[in-house]
Parts: structure tokens; sequence; C-alpha cells
């Protein structure tokens, strides 16, 4: 099964060390539903996702990506 | 934890706590020859939304911020799959009171029975979103 990995912890350092809650007021998203993100526990919906990659200034394939396991 | 996980447990706990009172005052009368009384359920569930609404208004003045923010779309995601759960739940113990409703004699559940599962999907339903909430899901 396949899985969807991400650049968020790494690119909130990038940006001044931005904070999960911080970055969850930009994206109307709850700390702990970035927190689900980063950890990969939870995949963000498309437009989630594109918020996200908007915030970092980032193209989407720079933030997520996707891997197969099989 | 999530504003939306506490008031998850408040409402495991503050059910699982009055209506068991309530069931178990139930059972306790019924063995002394009592019946259905609307009293104690009305009282019941007056008890159960004053504690709901004195809880829940507790835990937002503790965290005002979280309380404000609405739900997003893990909560509502969150939110649809313990409801799939409670309603399987639910069909399920209706389905079965169809089968014992068709014996003869029929097994007829009284308004009890029925209010007991009602009260048990909605605390699957809570405690479903709960158990997302922790995994992290």
């Amino acid at each position: 099964m396949g899985a969807i990995h991400n650049e968020i912890r790494r690119l909130r350092f990038e940006h001044g060390e931005m904070t999960q809650q911080q970055l969850a007021e930009k994206i109307n998203l709850t700390r702990q539903t970035v927190n689900a993100i980063e950890q990969g526990k939870y995949s963000p919906s498309l437009e989630a996702a594109f918020r996200i990659s908007a915030v970092f200034g980032k193209p989407l394939e720079s933030v997520f990506h996707y891997s197969n396991d099989e | 934890m999530s504003f939306r996980e506490k008031s998850a447990w408040i409402s495991v706990l503050s059910m699982s706590g009055i209506y068991g009172f309530y069931f178990w005052s139930v059972i306790h009368s019924r063995s002394k020859g009592g019946g259905f009384h609307f009293g104690g359920l009305l009282g019941t569930i007056i008890a159960l939304v004053v504690l709901q609404v004195v809880l829940t208004v507790a835990v937002a003045i503790f965290s005002p911020r979280e309380a404000k923010a609405p739900r997003d779309e893990r909560d509502k995601l969150i939110e649809l799959r313990a409801m799939r759960v409670a309603y399987a739940g639910l069909a399920t113990s209706v389905a079965l009171a169809c089968f014992f409703g068709a014996f003869n004699p029929p097994i007829v559940f009284n308004t009890n029975a029925l209010l007991f599962i009602l009260v048990t999907a909605e605390i699957m339903r809570s405690a479903c979103q709960i158990v997302q909430y922790r995994r992290g899901e």
C-alpha cells in the first residue's frame, strides 16, 4: 500500500521555526491535524495540501511525496 | 488533547454515568414491581444536558482558542467514520429487535430496551471518535 510523505517539518524549520499552531491558523486547520499530517498519520485533502504548499511558496510535489511500497 | 476529543470524552463519561445510573434504577425498580416512569427519564435527560453543558463550558474556559476553532476536515472525517460505526450498531440492534418480534409469542422490546440501544449507539459514536483522535488518524 502506498504512503504519502511530506517535508512540512523541515519547511516549518526553514520558515523561521514556524510552529504547528501558526501553520494551522494560516491554512484553517487545527494544530492536531497539522501534527497528524506531519507525522504521516493523516493524508490531507487536495485543497489543504495546496494551501500548505502555498504557505511555503513551494509546488505541491516539493512538499508531498507519494511512494508505492508494493 | 483537542477540544473535540475532550467533548467526546465528556459525552462518553456523562452518558455512561447518568444513563448507567438510570438503567440500574430501572432494573432495580422492575425487580420490585415498578414500571416505566417518564419522570425518571425526563430527570435523566435534564441531568445529562446540564452536566454536558457545564463540563463543555468548563473545558472551553480553559482552552478558549481551541473551543472557538471550527471543525476542520479531519474532525469531520472522524465524525463521519464514528457515525458509520454507530449506525452499524444501531441498525444491527434494530434488526435483532425485529427478529425477536417475529417470534411466537413475540419478544417485544420495551421503551427502556430501545432507549438502551440508542444510548449504546451514541456512546459507540463518541468512543469511536476518541479512538481515532488517540491514534492520530
